[in-house]
């Protein structure tokens, strides 16, 4: 059955066009776009263009040049992997088949195309401009819900997280059983912490689970209200579970550099052997490139590993050079943005350096830093020493918060030895000074959790520390060669 | 069981006289009686003659078709009017007439010895010997059914002459081999006849209390008791407790198979009786009287609530008044329940057991009435796909459904529904036109015009499920809650409660510890709770958190509707809203109205969801409550046009004094940030 809902306006349009043709070439343009159709999922792909490209020139007002449309834009950019060689295409939907409702599926894929594409927040006005017309012209289509879910990406994006959430409520109320809506639920809830509304988050998130327990935005959902939950409300005294994974001890070779991949795998970079290695169960696999030195890692959103050293600069994969980063003497830091930019920090350099994907250097005021950590809302967070001071970047890298080294603790600390955060916006640091330890805070910088290696029974040579999806803190001890694990 | 047993020389009377005389009938046997008197006592012979005229003239007409006392009455007329002419110079040659008459209505009668004149006896006789046969009949056994030339005579009479020519006589009786006979009868012959059965079966004869019970052997219905008992029958209807009028005539249950037997006496409003037969009432042949069986009466109650008004209550088709009812005694059994509001209907059947009560909740249904396959082209699959539309109601659980009267048109059905109100939506059936059709278009709309386009394919498997299934479907509207926001957590042994509203924190419940049990069972996780509270019994609930167990109030908090959900189908969601909303109060009321407003925004009807929104109010403030109201409100006045933006400022404003409202349901964002954002996007 054919369902169009209240939608069928948008179809008969479609019908009107298609009763304008000749019944010969509509048959024609049928045949010949289900010809393609039957090449492609055999993947013939020449044949099935060809078929297409047929089909475009006998009938190209037919509704089913738009749809032949729409699939050679599907190919190049699944298949191919030129989103350029896509638009071209759906602009051609657009502008020749405005009236059908495949219009409407051609500025969606070209909006998302657009929004990938952006490497700057002004970049993103065509995609929210596509996104838009398909809300404003076609109220009715399907693709209506997933629009809605984009335009809150793009606001989301911008910091813009009233909006935001705007959209995605919007996206969550047209129709709870399509798979969008997991997707602008999990959103909506995240935005909200942002804004400040942790209970409004944990219970959008627990809905998510009751709603869409099979969903992978339920299993993400779980883990980031264990986290939520335990850092900022139950807030247990921070004790060590000693070397993790349990009863591993110098098994690693002078592990300097931790983060945490999408999937929780914790990826350790050690330093006598060059390379990061991902760490599944208790077997360790080299990933991303050798990198001589490295003083910061990032993950890409793949969770390929980049690593930063000051004499290569940003090494992104074994095949291709590394990314000079000009004036680096002391690197602190690394992450890469949603621009794909990537974020560098320097102890000894009185500004971030920001490197585009074009490979343009620029610079961001910000005073030295000793450590960095990307934050879930597109900014950073880094330690100034040299100030005493945390500071809670945002996607500009304007400050947003500063919190003094040592607030609210027992006693101040003077330096941060490495910094880490997940996309909660935890934070937490290794410090040293008259408090040397373990500090956690919230995304907002009030003070979670914290202690003393003393208390805490440890002693070793930490240099790096990460946050698991378990609501424990890793931490790296390069004397001993092995792992810590907090809870 | 008691049982009677023995052969019977005699079976009952069966005879029930069946009379088409009408009103007139007392007052005709009254003429004939005073016409007797006015002879016998006052020999008043003139007068006597025209009261036995009297009743001539209105018996006569009906001639042979008279049977019983009608015929014994018209005979003894013709009797005594023959005598009464006989004596009257006048009239005399009237006399034979008479006889010739009576004699031709019923050639077996016995003229009145003590009334008629020898000579006239003798006339009489001579007349039925020259006109007719006399016939020696043995019956063998008696009591069974004599048929001559194909009409039963009636029991109890005598067959001693015949019309002379060609005849078939037949002798039937229960149990026995029924015989036919062709004879041929001649003038002045006396003819002798023997009619001898023989046995081939037993017979059951039974008689039950009240008359109108269905006799079933083995399941198999062999029809009714009726009529009233003979005299001889006193003696059971003394055993069975039962007076003589209220047995019913014997039912004879012939032919039955070798074996043992099970007999159910049925009857509407009495408990059903089950006899057990065993081999020996079949083998060997035997006649068997039962006792006779009073059956119990079965009744139950019927209670018929409804929070809906105006409904008026009907049991298989009679209506028994307005609802609600309690306790309405009625017999036991299964009934087509019936309720008709002024707006929508109900429909249940329903099963009152005996000696208990049924209890069924008449929510209004919206009526569908199917208006049809638009068109007259041909196309394969036109015939199948009728038929589905046809029988669609079968399907339907949510609406009542009915197919348009035969030879009505569309526009005249849509007229004559808009005005009687009849039914709240419609479905029409429209082919897409293309060569060959292959499409067709289906219409689900409301009376007001808000409707659902689908298409189906008339060959596919099943082209009405998923419409079937859309109209089926009625997404919750509330959920029970009990003021606690739960989370799960790893190592919790239930439900970790984030957040507890002001009666949860006064009635015990601690925020960061974990529910273990509900009403008693462990509870392993937020959906195990939500199911407990969905199952509770009333509305409260026991629950633990590892300590004393406490008592929690359960409310039904609001959800809202999704507005493009491709799983409903939005004229009949709106028209069950607009019926819920018929029978709510409070803020249940303004909930509703809140929902169809989110259905008319469906359809992109902001102004009438504007409307229907102006109407709601809500005293309630968490949840979906009055400031959801006031934010939806302000959407649809956006949506408008700027001409109302500021109103739709106000609305958003309204908005946010109620900063514990929220979207969707209890657990959804609040509404505040949504209005702040909105009032942001309009200022200049």
């Amino acid at each position: 059955m054919l369902l169009f809902p209240s939608r069928m306006r948008s179809a008969f349009l479609v019908l009107a066009v298609l009763a304008t043709l000749g019944a010969q070439e509509s048959d024609m343009a049928e045949r010949l776009f289900r010809s393609g159709e039957r090449a492609y999922a055999a993947k013939s792909y020449p044949e099935a263009l060809e078929t297409w490209g047929q089909l475009l020139q006998q009938a190209p007002t037919s509704g089913f040049a738009a749809q032949a449309l729409l699939r050679m834009a599907n190919h190049q950019l699944e298949q191919e992997h030129k989103p350029e060689a896509a638009l071209p295409l759906l602009e051609r939907v657009k502008t020749e088949h405005m009236k059908t409702p495949w219009a409407a599926d051609a500025m969606l894929l070209r909006g998302q195309i657009l929004a990938t594409q952006a490497r700057k927040p002004q970049d993103l006005r065509d995609a929210v401009g596509e996104f838009n017309r398909v809300v404003d012209l076609f109220p009715d289509h399907p693709a209506l819900q997933t629009a809605r879910y984009h335009l809150g990406l793009a606001a989301k994006l911008q910091g813009q997280w009233a909006r935001a959430l705007q959209h995605f409520t919007d996206a969550i109320r047209l129709d709870p059983t399509s798979p969008v809506a997991p997707k602008a639920q999990f959103q909506a809830a995240e935005v909200l912490d942002v804004m400040g509304d942790l209970s409004g988050c944990l219970r959008l998130l627990q809905s998510l689970r009751n709603q869409f327990p099979q969903s992978p935005e339920a299993s993400e959902a779980a883990w980031r209200i264990a986290q939520r939950v335990k850092f900022r409300i139950q807030k247990p005294p921070l004790r060590s579970e000693g070397p993790w994974p349990q009863g591993k001890t110098k098994w690693l070779k002078t592990p300097t550099l931790l983060s945490t991949n999408a999937n929780g795998e914790i990826v350790i970079y050690q330093d006598d052997l060059d390379q990061a290695f991902v760490l599944r169960g208790t077997e360790l696999t080299a990933i991303g490139p050798v990198c001589k030195s490295a003083k910061a890692l990032a993950l890409l959103p793949d969770g390929t590993p980049c690593l930063l050293s000051a004499k290569t600069g940003i090494s992104t994969a074994a095949n291709l050079p590394p990314i000079p980063v000009a004036g680096l003497s002391n690197p602190s830091g690394l992450f890469q943005d949603a621009w794909q930019n990537f974020w560098v920090s320097d102890a000894k350099a009185a500004a971030l350096s920001v490197v585009e994907p074009t490979g343009t250097l620029r610079s961001l005021p910000s005073p030295a830093t000793s450590a960095m950590a990307a934050l879930p809302n597109g900014g950073a967070v880094v330690a100034s020493d040299a100030n005493r001071s945390l500071l809670f970047l945002d996607a500009s890298a304007q400050p947003r918060l500063t919190v003094p080294y040592g607030k609210d603790l027992p006693a101040p600390f003077k330096y941060v030895v490495a910094l880490s955060a997940d996309p909660t916006g935890h934070v937490v640091a290794l410090v040293d000074g008259d408090f040397e330890g373990v500090v956690l805070w919230g995304p907002n910088g009030s003070l979670l959790r914290f202690a003393t290696f003393k208390e805490l029974g440890l002693n070793g040579k930490f240099r790096a520390v990460t946050l698991d999806r378990q609501g424990g803190i890793i931490l790296a001890d390069r004397s001993n060669d092995l792992l810590i694990r907090l809870n | 069981m008691f049982r009677c047993r023995f052969i019977l020389p005699l079976l009952f009377v069966l005879a029930a006289a069946s009379w088409n005389l009408s009103a007139q009938d007392p007052a005709l046997k009254e003429t004939f009686q005073q016409a007797k008197v006015l002879w016998g006592t006052q020999g008043d012979r003139e007068g006597a003659s025209a009261k036995f005229e009297q009743i001539l003239s209105a018996l006569e007409p009906k001639g042979k078709t008279l049977e019983g006392e009608w015929l014994q009455m018209l005979c003894e007329t013709y009797n005594w009017l023959a005598v009464l002419d006989d004596r009257t110079p006048a009239k005399k040659a009237r006399a034979p007439k008479d006889l010739e008459a009576l004699l031709e209505l019923n050639p077996d009668f016995e003229v009145d010895r003590n009334l008629t004149s020898a000579r006239l006896l003798a006339h009489f006789e001579a007349l039925r010997t020259s006109k007719l046969v006399r016939v020696k009949l043995v019956l063998e056994p008696e009591g069974g059914t004599l048929t001559l030339d194909g009409k039963p005579r009636p029991k109890g009479t005598q067959l001693k002459y015949l019309s002379p020519g060609s005849h078939r006589i037949a002798y039937a009786k229960a149990g026995f081999q029924p015989i036919e006979q062709q004879v041929d009868l001649a003038l002045k012959e006396t003819k002798s006849l023997e009619l001898k059965l023989v046995r081939n079966s037993s017979t059951i004869t039974l008689h039950t209390s009240p008359a109108g019970v269905e006799i079933l052997l083995d399941g198999k219905s062999l029809g009714k008791t009726s009529g009233q008992a003979a005299p001889e029958a006193r003696p059971l209807a003394e055993k069975a407790e039962v007076s003589l009028e209220q047995l019913a005539g014997p039912f004879v249950i012939s032919d039955l198979a070798a074996g043992s037997h099970i007999l159910e006496l049925r009857a509407p409003c009495f408990r059903t009786r089950r006899i057990d037969l065993d081999a020996t009432y079949a083998t060997p042949f035997q006649d068997h009287l039962l006792e006779a069986y009073r059956l119990e009466p079965s009744r139950g109650a019927l209670t018929v609530n409804t929070t809906s008004p105006g409904g008026e209550l009907f049991l298989n088709g009679t209506s028994q008044g307005p609802i609600p009812v309690k306790d309405l005694q009625v017999c036991s059994g299964t009934y087509d329940l019936q309720v008709r509001f002024p707006a929508g209907g109900f429909s249940q059947r329903v099963e009152i057991p005996e000696g208990q009560a049924a209890t069924v909740l008449a929510r209004p249904k919206a009526r569908m009435v199917f208006l049809g396959l638009e068109g007259t082209d041909e196309f394969a699959g036109r015939d199948r796909l009728q038929r589905f539309l046809e029988t669609l109601g079968e399907r339907l659980k949510t609406l009542a459904f009915t197919v348009i009267a035969p030879g009505e048109d569309t526009q005249t059905t849509l007229a004559r529904l808009k005005a009687s109100k009849e039914a709240e939506l419609t479905l029409l059936a429209r082919p897409v036109p293309g060569k060959p059709i292959h499409e067709v278009e289906l219409v689900v709309s409301t009376l007001q015009g808000e409707e659902d386009h689908s298409v189906v394919k008339p060959l596919e498997q099943d082209p009405l499920e998923a419409l079937a299934d859309r109209l089926n479907r009625i997404p919750l509207l509330s959920q029970p809650w009990g003021g606690l926001n739960l989370l799960d957590l790893p190592g919790e042994a239930g439900p970790w409660v984030l957040q507890a509203d002001e009666l949860a924190l006064r009635a015990g419940v601690k925020t960061g510890k974990a529910i273990t049990q509900v009403n008693g069972k462990p509870v392993a996780n937020t959906a195990a709770f939500r199911q407990a509270l969905v199952e509770a019994p009333g509305d409260r609930i026991t629950l633990s958190q590892g300590d004393a167990p406490l008592q929690l109030t359960l409310t039904q908090q609001a959800l809202e509707i999704p507005l493009n959900a491709s799983n409903l189908c939005y004229p009949s969601l709106l028209a069950e809203l607009r019926l819920r909303y018929l029978a709510a109060k409070g803020d249940e009321a303004g909930l509703l109205r809140l929902n169809q407003a989110l259905a008319l925004m469906h359809f992109r009807m902001f102004d009438r969801a504007m409307e229907v929104l102006r109407d709601a109010r809500v005293v309630g403030s968490q949840g979906v409550s009055q400031g959801t109201l006031d934010y939806y409100t302000g959407i649809c006045l956006l949506r408008l046009g700027n001409v109302y933006v500021p109103e739709a400022i106000q609305a958003f404003n309204q908005a946010l004094k109620y900063p514990q409202a929220t979207l969707f349901g209890p657990e959804g964002p609040l509404v505040a940030p949504l209005a702040r954002q909105a009032l942001d996007d309009l200022k200049p």
